[in-house]
């Protein structure tokens, strides 16, 4: 079997060959990894580089246990989801949207997992302000609001 | 049709664990939809993380699984000491495999104990707290604690261990194994407990892989996937155990292969507190007044086995004293999201065995 088509090859600290895709690719590339065997999506990471979000995969084939790293950028936070591959996917691209904001295009059930659904922000951004407080507050009717206390906090 | 009740439990029940909110819709007691609802105990550790010192990161980590912290310390570490390029001296490898052990037994314990109490059986939760008592014992003797232990640090240990605390380990192990038995026979000589779990919540092969399951669940469905084996950390490809697994898939494979793994942790510290070697208890490049001054870069992904599953860790450094991006792949968060697929077309009693059997613990689901 030829070698996966990634756009630039390297090596982690870990050992773990890192593959770089463009995010347009993406889909196309994971579909192909998927039929190489790697079977269990182990992780979804974000990581906000200030100019532009950094996405992991760490994709783990289970029946050899070999683990592959593929990364992607995203300048407006949004990727596509993987969930039409693995289903692992769901609550991870939850997480991540939830805490770091990027926007999974095509997940069915993209809302907040941790926080509460009116929380304002995405805590794990570098620009999120630690120093503004938040309360999440019930109005008569059910539904959660948020409220600040500016200089309250870290 | 859609004459469904829905059904709302917790996140205050006494069988749910912790803070675990269930929406059920339910066509009378069968359950036919799922929802949980978490993170009621979320504090983001993950970005706590970021705040703080690569060698202070650690009681965060305490305090997710903390039924079990002895291996989140050392999960943590094994991401953090190859980031910071401090490698622990061979003794301190030693000594986490023996408190990662007692740990795992400990955590397997509260695990049986509370599952019997979600099946209305009371005598095995104060059996198993009996003897997770033991081994409490052994925590505070080392560090002075005994849930949030903050035992292990970058590059070495607390403090040493000495041969009397070896001598009650060693006791402790000499004691267990029968008691274990003990109790694996007031599960299994329960002709209620076998009919309430035999053929429930069959979780298949595939369906596991792809929803992410590790650890004992998966195990039990037929999967040999063991970090200790498949990639060994620390010294576990020094010593000398067996991975259970069982092709069942149901609740009793479960607990089974948990019963089995608390055998084989017990075989573990055995050898090693017999070849465990002399030598310094921390890496001298480590010393308390130069840990602030550690600084960290590149990736690091690094995997361990909890009790719960495959526990991984990234790292993420940019070369300063705290760390760019923590990353923290928390077993229990995988292994709850299966449970609606598990608990589809099943009795409403039937949930509350099947939740039981996934081992949850809500400091590491929520972080």
């Amino acid at each position: 079997m030829s070698e996966p088509e990634s756009d630039s090859i390297s090596k982690g600290k870990d050992g773990l060959t890192i593959h770089t895709v463009s995010k347009d690719r993406l889909l196309e590339f994971m579909k192909d990894m998927k039929e190489r065997g790697f079977n269990h999506l182990s992780l979804i990471t974000g990581v906000d580089r200030r100019d532009y979000v950094e996405v992991v995969y760490h994709l783990h084939a289970m029946d050899r246990d070999e683990y592959v790293v593929v990364k992607t950028t995203t300048d407006n936070g949004v990727v596509p989801s993987m969930t039409s591959l693995w289903n692992s996917a769901r609550w991870d691209e939850r997480e991540q949207y939830d805490l770091m904001g990027i926007k999974f295009e095509g997940h069915e059930n993209l809302k907040r997992i941790f926080l509460p659904e009116n929380w304002v922000g995405h805590p794990l951004r570098k620009d999120y302000d630690l120093s503004n407080v938040q309360y999440i507050n019930m109005d008569e009717d059910g539904e959660d609001y948020a409220t600040f206390d500016q200089g309250d906090g870290w | 049709m859609n004459n469904f009740v829905e059904l709302n439990f917790g996140p205050q029940h006494p069988s749910t664990h912790g803070v675990l909110r269930l929406r059920a819709k339910l066509d009378g007691e069968i359950v036919r939809e799922l929802e949980p609802i978490i993170g009621y105990l979320h504090r983001n550790a993950e970005k706590l993380c970021e705040l703080t010192f690569y060698a202070d990161n650690l009681i965060f980590f305490d305090r997710m699984d903390y039924v079990a912290s002895m291996l989140m310390e050392s999960g943590y570490l094994e991401a953090a000491e190859k980031i910071l390029n401090i490698p622990p001296p061979e003794r301190v490898l030693w000594i986490r495999v023996i408190m990662n052990e007692l740990s795992r037994i400990a955590s397997h314990l509260v695990w049986a104990g509370a599952f019997g109490l979600d099946l209305g059986m009371l005598t095995p939760f104060f059996y198993c707290f009996a003897q997770r008592d033991y081994i409490l014992d052994v925590f505070t003797e080392v560090c002075g604690s005994r849930q949030e232990t903050n035992y292990m640090s970058v590059g070495g240990v607390y403090q040493d261990l000495t041969p009397e605390m070896i001598e009650h380990i060693d006791a402790f192990l000499q004691s267990f194994p029968k008691k274990l038995e003990e109790i694996y026979r007031l599960f299994v000589k329960n002709d209620i407990f076998i009919s309430r779990n035999k053929g429930i919540g069959v979780l298949s092969k595939e369906t596991a892989i792809d929803y992410g399951v590790t650890g004992p669940m998966l195990r039990a469905s037929g999967v040999n996937y063991d970090v200790r084996k498949a990639n060994p950390y620390l010294v576990y490809d020094k010593v000398d155990f067996d991975v259970p697994i069982s092709q069942k898939g149901d609740n009793l494979a479960r607990f089974l292969v948990r019963f089995e793994e608390m055998r084989q942790s017990v075989r573990i510290i055995k050898q090693a507190i017999t070849k465990i070697p002399d030598g310094p208890f921390f890496n001298p490049k480590a010393k308390k007044s130069m840990m602030i001054r550690l600084r960290g870069d590149g990736e690091y992904y690094a995997r361990t086995e909890s009790p719960k599953g495959e526990f991984g860790v990234y790292i993420v450094g940019d070369g300063g004293v705290k760390p760019y991006r923590v990353r923290v792949r928390s077993p229990s968060f995988k292994n709850l999201s299966v449970l609606p697929v598990l608990a589809k077309d099943q009795m409403i009693s039937d949930l509350i065995s099947i939740s039981g059997t996934i081992d949850l613990v809500f400091g590491e689901v929520d972080r």
